[in-house]
């Protein structure tokens, strides 16, 4: 078994595990924090299914992963903002009513 | 079985179950931490896979980063807004999990076992790095080949500080918990840390041309001092963002722009950076630009101002 054949597997199994906190969870923080796992496991996957050169993994795929993980903590950041901002207004860190407690 | 696939297998368990314990566990507080650890075992992984440029990226924005912001906001909202216990039945959504799960693995090993194409993209950037004056391929890639995508990316960035700016409202900056620097550990901590940080990001962004790191990687290790610099109180949270700040947040688009438009003018494609001179100079301004940037994202602030002034 390859470098590659791990990495693509476990890399599966956290994406997996990604969608289920998204769905699951109620505080908004730790669906954000789902939502990062997620990332980062389409990051590690995206740099191993795009094969290697002689010098390493491929460039291109390197520099569009680096682009990704700027992308990926400048929305974090941002949600960031709206869920602080959500909190002083309703004081919920979800996004169902109060009353809706059930289904 | 060589030893490597050994340590991959236990880094891709740990990675595995990490990030189930994030997902699901009981305290959030501790999640955010087991996070961090998470990003950290990521950057491993990168180094692994023979991507040191990532594995610096990973370590300072994906752990560091994300986990000061995750940790700052939970601070703000305050411990007692703990989840309530989720009500609603998991089964639906294991399922879907391990289908999507799947899915990712199924796509993952098919593509491993496609043959790679001759002419990739990748191998093309290795040919003609030579002529750009470079010995990092992904900072050839980031400047150079792709510079449109690397301009882009710090127009998000600015956009993500004016969403965050205009959901602050009139809000006053976040309040930051400050630490009594007069204790020696503190003081010290600021006098021999700060340089350090300064120091590791200049050289990042130096060496970012011909080995390992860039500009994303020093604004990075930048905004670590920012950071305890604005907890420290050395630096602390304004209302009104000041010329400067307007000016420094700007600075990176600002000089692709530039740049770019330059070499359009004195007869190059547009866009083209016509020398490691411009490379450089737009890898400086991102570096300030993304620091600062992130700094304010950080403390929730529209500008800094320095404690004496």
């Amino acid at each position: 078994m390859s470098t590659e054949v791990v990495y693509v597997l476990a890399a599966s199994a956290v994406f997996g595990a990604g969608v289920y906190g998204l769905i699951v969870a109620n505080h908004l923080m730790r669906k954000l924090l789902a939502l990062n796992v997620m990332s980062s496991a389409v990051f590690v996957t995206m740099l191993t299914v795009a094969g290697t050169t002689p010098e390493g993994p491929d460039p291109v795929a390197q520099a569009l992963v680096l682009t990704g993980i700027v992308i990926a903590v400048a929305a974090t950041a941002f949600a960031l903002a709206l869920l602080v901002r959500l909190v002083q207004e309703t004081g919920l860190v979800s996004l169902r009513a109060k009353d809706d407690d059930g289904a | 079985m060589t030893v490597g696939v050994v340590v991959d297998m236990m880094l891709g368990l740990a990675l595995v179950a990490l990030s189930l314990r994030v997902v699901t566990g009981g305290s959030l507080f501790r999640d955010i931490v087991l996070f961090i650890l998470f990003g950290l075992l990521v950057a491993l992984s990168w180094a692994r896979l023979g991507a040191p440029d990532l594995a610096l990226a990973e370590a300072a924005i994906g752990a560091g980063l994300t986990g000061a912001l995750m940790l700052m906001a939970y601070r703000s909202i305050g411990a007692d807004t703990e989840e309530r216990p989720v009500r609603r039945r998991p089964g639906v959504a294991l399922v879907v999990a391990v289908l999507t799960g799947s899915l990712v693995a199924v796509i993952g090993l098919a593509a491993l076992g496609i043959e790679r194409v001759p002419d990739a993209a990748g191998d093309a950037v290795l040919e003609a790095l030579p002529g750009t004056g470079l010995g990092n391929a992904v900072t050839g890639v980031l400047l150079v080949f792709r510079g449109l995508d690397t301009m882009l990316e710090m127009a998000v960035l600015l956009v993500a500080l004016l969403g965050a700016w205009t959901v602050l409202g009139d809000a006053r900056p976040g309040r930051v918990h400050r630490v009594d620097r007069r204790t020696p550990l503190v003081g010290s901590l600021l006098t021999v840390v700060a340089p350090i940080t300064l120091l590791v990001a200049v050289h990042l962004l130096l060496a970012g041309t011909d080995a390992p790191g860039g500009a994303f990687q020093a604004g990075a290790v930048l905004t670590g001092c920012g950071v305890l610099m604005v907890l420290t109180g050395t630096l602390r949270p304004t209302a009104v963002a000041g010329f400067a700040t307007r000016l420094l947040v700007v600075a990176g688009l600002a000089a692709f722009v530039l740049v770019g438009a330059g070499a359009g003018f004195v007869g190059h494609a547009p866009m083209t950076l016509t020398g490691t001179w411009a490379v450089y100079l737009i890898e400086t301004a991102m570096m300030l630009s993304i620091a600062l940037t992130m700094t304010l994202l950080f403390a929730r602030a529209r500008g800094l101002r320095g404690e004496g002034s």
